[in-house]
């Protein structure tokens, strides 16, 4: 019987970094197939190719047996693929039924009126499937986190998918919620569906899967039937024993003064009785998984957003106000998304390196900009963050990511801060220019800042820095020194806790 | 982007087009310059030169007022409303004086009470622009009925008349003699420039503009800058109202209502963007200069309002044609 | 999830400003709450609901529409030199509609196919419509015949037939924008514009046909508001524009799209002004105070609904990241 879906050979990379090696999996139909591995070992590139969101630069993919190679998503949902993302593509403004139905809707007598009473009762059917009680024309924007994965996984049933895929499908799901989805797994199953379970969540991978395929650096790692494996020989799959890049030296600690010191920050859904200490001259990782509220914490101590309990001290002084305030204090925050909110993209680099501290290159009463002094730091600066094939008036938006972050750099650095945050500093980055970063967060830190860095990537923490937080579900899950840095270990601090239903 | 403007939300995917506008706008600006002188008889001379700057400069006021808001992603649709409200406040002001008498003293009241009134009517746009988050499309557009309203009842009950005279003579000057008007003019351009390009103020402003969110990361006060471009806003067309006023030697509710369309057209054609962060006064003032040259051409030609109307539409409709072919252009490499 | 008390009323805040309006003039003044005000503020208020109607339909996808009273005038001036010059009256209406259609159809051009903001290019139609449109007409005022004023004299089962054009145009607007899969799209394409191009909506067909459908409804308001006046002045159909925006952003349109209804919506909105008006007209208030108080409650309006979507924006993100 021909595979619900077989990969063969699949390769991708991005701007030279190759980030799927040749990928070869099947999926037998009215199977469940689990696919785990790191943040940055290749699922959702691998998914994304599959979904017809991108396209491999080798390898064939067939579904149901015949060639399969889809230009959109589109393509693919035609063949019967149906991706339920992690992030939500559900539009709030319309109604449960008429999401289930965007394309698809029921006529009434063939001409373009919607049957409404046709569609509710569809999407009621659907809803019921999933387990979900809401009525279908209630509108998507008023449905939680949880409720719209379900919504999610209805469009996928209601569209005749012969194969779906679920990204952490039950990351915002609570315990009833999880128990009823993975039954409705089980009977597509039964039904003939092929499934493409990926999670974090390695002993619920055990339960549902029947197979398992760990990614780990865009290799296929290991594979096989789930009964083969355990939770812990999952992990250490996972992460494996090669040290992918190139890091700077072990560094010797700092003097152990405290700087920055959260007591008991709290934020109702957000964070919960988070306190930690961040030392002169430290580099301190916070390794958590997506949701875990890494960014939410860092967005509290930078006064972007409010939390409801506990404080905040710089020096001994509490902290308060918002960024502006605080970067007066001597805090600096380098944003997750920096196409969002790190850069002006249309701005020259110029204009964007000075954008923080220009107040220091100005001549009061007027504030008139001194331009000599602007270009010697522009210059300045360029030289301290190596950044090259990057003149001062073209427009930041055309710069690789790695001179885009180390522009941004360039700007929270053009004052030494006291406090520099950084969140997910060298996503999407190439190697070169990640060892530059990394190597200029240590001279940083050397000169007395304290470096707070949150990532996604194990690896790169245990590789810069002195100390590790682990966060997850809102609280800190776990604190790790530089001497118990046993990736399994800190893996499975990261791993939601669930009380088992 | 939405074009309603309020802090850019971050979503710079459209782009704005690299290359010139500058260059551009000058460009059109001789091409008209030579067009006119070769086939209109009369235009290239010094009088009528001098006619279509002078009668520009309430514009270009306006327009610098309006390239403030255009490039804190927002828009005044009320400037030349407040022009109205403002001429009559001086009118009430300075008429209540000893009429042509009224000297020195009384101008000086008057101005101060007119340049208030255009800061007023701008606080309360960047108010609610910057702190109530509401969009600046329909703020303004209230805030222009309003005060367009306001002008009107101020003027009726104070003096009977829509129209009020007996101004006094210094007060006049200001905008009715042309080299006091046109150094005013060229004092206030010239500052504003300064201000735009070469202060901390001029780069909050784009970086707003640009992209509010990282503004705010930045550490800027976002909410102060678009208060302050606001006021900067109103403050502009308080100017246009003095100069109005002064060279129309009355003080009336309607001076400047037709001119909105005008200002939006040619802070458009300069080139500044109206998603944000991008723009120039050296652009706006070739805007200004190139409709006042086309309309002062085109009528001396002999063809009538329409037909001018149609033109301008016309040269609009090129330049955002031409910024939209170039932002595709840049889009593909 | 429950919605909050505080989010609810500030949703019904148009139509309770509605009432508020009402009950105050009504209660002020005796001529005010007659069935004959109500008709004359219905049928002075049918021009501005019809292009209303059309321009939520553009509001819905985050655009605008400038041109519209452009367009009711060079339909207005055509339609009157055809009935001028004799030909019959369906014919001065087929065409005004039509010159409204051709007129949205060079915007959809300009909007879906070269990409410009729709603010420009709807700025630069403006433009060239006023210039038509006192081309066409000579800049004179015409009067026009009496066949055109039969159209708004004439009350079939006793209300003005502008009304009941009007009340036709706005239900017609709302079943396409409630049970049409091209209404569902539009707020698709107005709420998230990626994500419904990825879900393989026809973005630039929709987006078009919204400017055609703006410009046929200004075509059809600019034929009633023509027979009311019966007359084409140079200034005719000057600031439709902001009043339709003004109608739909009261009745609680978005201007960033995705969000809008025509009924009750946009034609509470569109009464809402008119109401005040004859409100004010019937409490004999001083004429020099009507665009004050007009401004004021318009501002209120906007206020109110600004504080709604922020509650509600906040409400979205807590529901978000509830987690189990």
């Amino acid at each position: 019987m021909n595979a619900a879906v077989a990969m063969a050979g699949i390769e991708k990379a991005f701007g030279g970094v190759p980030v799927l090696r040749g990928i070869t999996l099947e999926v037998a139909p009215g199977s469940i197939l689990g696919l785990v591995g790191e943040n940055g070992a290749g699922k959702s590139t691998l998914m994304n190719i599959l979904g017809g969101n991108l396209q491999p630069d080798a390898g064939s993919i067939s579904v149901g047996g015949r060639p399969f190679s889809p230009r959109t998503p589109a393509d693919a949902r035609t063949a019967g693929i149906a991706f339920v993302h992690q992030e939500l593509t559900l539009f709030g403004n319309l109604t449960i039924a008429e999401n289930l139905h965007l394309t698809r809707f029921p006529r009434r007598w063939g001409l373009p009126w919607i049957d409404r009473g046709a569609s509710v009762r569809q999407g009621a059917d659907l809803l019921a499937r999933v387990g979900l009680s809401q009525r279908a024309d209630m509108l998507v924007e008023r449905l939680t986190a949880g409720e719209r994965q379900l919504v999610e996984i209805a469009r996928a049933i209601g569209a005749q998918a012969r194969v779906l895929i679920l990204d952490e499908p039950t990351t915002s799901l609570g315990a009833v919620e999880r128990g009823r989805l993975l039954s409705l797994l089980r009977e597509l199953q039964d039904a003939g569906l092929a499934i493409i379970f990926i999670s974090h969540e390695l002993s619920e991978v055990l339960q549902i899967c029947d197979s398992v395929v760990v990614l780990r650096d865009g290799q296929v790692a290991g594979t096989g039937s789930a009964s083969t494996f355990s939770v812990q020989s999952l992990v250490a799959l996972m992460v494996g024993r090669e040290v992918r890049q190139l890091y700077p030296p072990v560094r010797a600690p700092g003097n152990q003064e405290p700087l920055l010191e959260v007591r008991r920050l709290g934020e109702p859904s957000v964070a919960h009785e988070i306190s930690l200490t961040l030392h002169r001259g430290e580099m301190l990782g916070v390794f958590g998984l997506m949701g875990a509220g890494r960014s939410e914490l860092a967005r509290m101590l930078f006064g972007l957003d409010r939390h409801t309990s506990g404080d905040v001290l710089l020096e001994g002084r509490p902290l308060s106000g918002g960024p502006a305030q605080r970067i007066g204090r001597g805090l600096a925050f380098v944003t997750e998304d920096r196409r969002q909110d790190g850069l002006c993209l249309e701005a020259p680099v110029a204009d964007n390196m000075t954008l923080v501290h220009l107040a220091a290159l100005t001549r009061t009463p007027l504030r008139l900009i001194n331009r000599a002094a602007l270009r010697a730091e522009v210059a300045r600066m360029s030289t301290d963050v190596r950044l090259t094939r990057a003149p001062p008036h073209l427009p930041a938006g055309r710069l690789s990511g790695g001179n885009q972050q180390k522009v941004i750099l360039a700007k929270w650095l053009l004052r030494p801060p006291r406090v520099l945050i950084l969140d997910e500093p060298t996503r999407g980055i190439d190697v070169g220019a990640r060892g530059e970063i990394y190597e200029l967060l240590h001279r940083l830190a050397d000169t007395g800042t304290g470096v707070l860095v949150i990532s996604s990537e194990l690896e790169e923490l245990t590789g810069i820095c002195d100390r590790i937080l682990v966060m997850r579900q809102g609280e800190i899950g776990g604190e790790f020194p530089r001497d118990r840095f046993v990736r399994e270990d800190l893996l499975r601090a990261a791993l939601p806790v669930r009380v088992s239903g | 982007m939405s074009w309603v403007g309020g802090g850019g939300k971050g979503e710079g995917k459209r782009g704005k087009g690299e290359g010139n506008p500058g260059a551009v706008a000058l460009a059109l600006n001789v091409g008209a310059f030579l067009t006119f002188a070769l086939l209109v008889p009369g235009f290239a001379t010094g009088p009528n030169l001098e006619t279509v700057v002078i009668s520009a400069l309430p514009l270009f006021l306006l327009a610098v007022g309006q390239t403030f808001v255009l490039i804190s992603a927002g828009i005044d649709l009320s400037s030349t409303a407040v022009v109205g409200l403002v001429s009559v406040v001086g009118g009430v002001v300075m008429s209540a004086e000893e009429g042509t008498q009224g000297g020195t003293l009384g101008t000086l009241t008057g101005l101060a009470a007119m340049l208030a009134t255009g800061v007023a009517a701008g606080a309360v746009n960047g108010a609610c622009v910057g702190w109530l988050r509401m969009p600046a499309f329909m703020v303004t557009l209230t805030l222009g009925m309003f005060a367009g309203g306001l002008a009107v009842w101020l003027a009726r009950t104070v003096a009977a008349t829509e129209t009020l005279y007996g101004l006094p003579s210094q007060f006049l000057q200001i905008g009715g003699d042309a080299g006091i008007a046109l150094a005013l003019t060229a004092a206030l351009g010239i500052a504003a420039h300064g201000l735009l390009s070469g202060t901390l103020f001029g780069r909050a402003l784009q970086s707003v503009g640009y992209n509010a969110r990282v503004a705010l990361v930045s550490g800027l006060r976002v909410q102060r800058v678009i208060l302050a471009t606001y006021v900067l806003g109103g403050l502009f067309a308080a100017f246009a109202a003095v100069l109005l006023t002064g060279r129309l030697e009355t003080a009336s509710p309607t001076h400047g209502r037709q001119l909105l369309l005008d200002v939006i057209g040619a802070t458009v054609i300069g080139g500044t963007s109206l998603s944000g962060g991008r723009g120039r006064i050296g652009w706006t003032a070739l805007g200004v200069l190139f409709l006042a040259l086309v309309g002062n051409g085109l009528t001396l030609m002999n063809l009538s309002d329409f037909a001018i109307t149609i033109v301008k539409g016309l040269v609009i409709l090129a330049a955002a044609l031409l910024d939209a072919w170039r932002v595709r252009r840049r889009g593909r490499s | 999830m429950p919605r909050p008390l505080a989010l609810r009323l500030l949703e019904a805040a148009p139509l309770l400003l509605f009432l508020a309006v009402i009950l105050l003039f009504g209660t002020q003044s005796a001529g005010f709450l007659t069935a004959a005000n109500a008709a004359q503020i219905l049928a002075q208020a049918a021009p501005t609901v019809i292009v209303a109607v059309g321009m939520t339909f553009v509001l819905l996808t985050a655009g605008v529409d400038l041109s519209v009273g452009a367009l009711m005038f060079i339909g207005a001036g055509v339609a009157g030199l055809l009935a001028i010059a004799g030909y019959p009256l369906p014919v001065s209406i087929a065409v005004m509609v039509a010159i409204g259609v051709a007129g949205g159809g060079v915007n959809a051009l300009l909007v879906s196919r070269f990409g410009l903001v729709p603010f420009v290019a709807t700025l630069a139609t403006l433009y060239i419509g006023r210039g038509l449109g006192r081309w066409i007409t000579e800049t004179r005022a015409m009067n026009l015949p009496e066949s055109f004023l039969m159209i708004g004299a004439s009350e079939p089962l006793g209300l003005p037939l502008p009304v009941w054009a009007a009340a036709a145009v706005a239900v017609a607007g709302q079943c396409v924008l409630s049970t049409t899969p091209f209404g569902r799209y539009l707020y698709a394409l107005g709420a998230d514009p990626e994500g419904a191009r990825k879900a393989g909506l026809p973005t630039r067909r929709l987006i078009a046909a919204v400017y055609v459908i703006s410009g046929a409804c200004a075509g059809l308001g600019g034929l009633l508001a023509l027979a009311r006046l019966g007359a084409v002045s140079p200034r005719f159909g000057e600031f439709y524009e902001f009043d339709a925006i003004t109608a739909s952003v009261l009745g609680g349109t978005s201007l960033y799209g995705g969000r809008g209804r025509v009924l009750p919506d946009t034609v509470v909105g569109a009464l809402l002004v008119k109401t005040i008006f004859s409100g004010l007209v019937s409490v004999q208030a001083d004429p020099y105070l009507y665009p004050l108080i007009t401004a004021t409650i318009i501002f209120l309006a906007v206020a109110v609904d600004s504080a709604r979507s922020r509650l509600a924006a906040r409400l979205t993100r807590r529901v978000i990241r509830v987690d189990a």
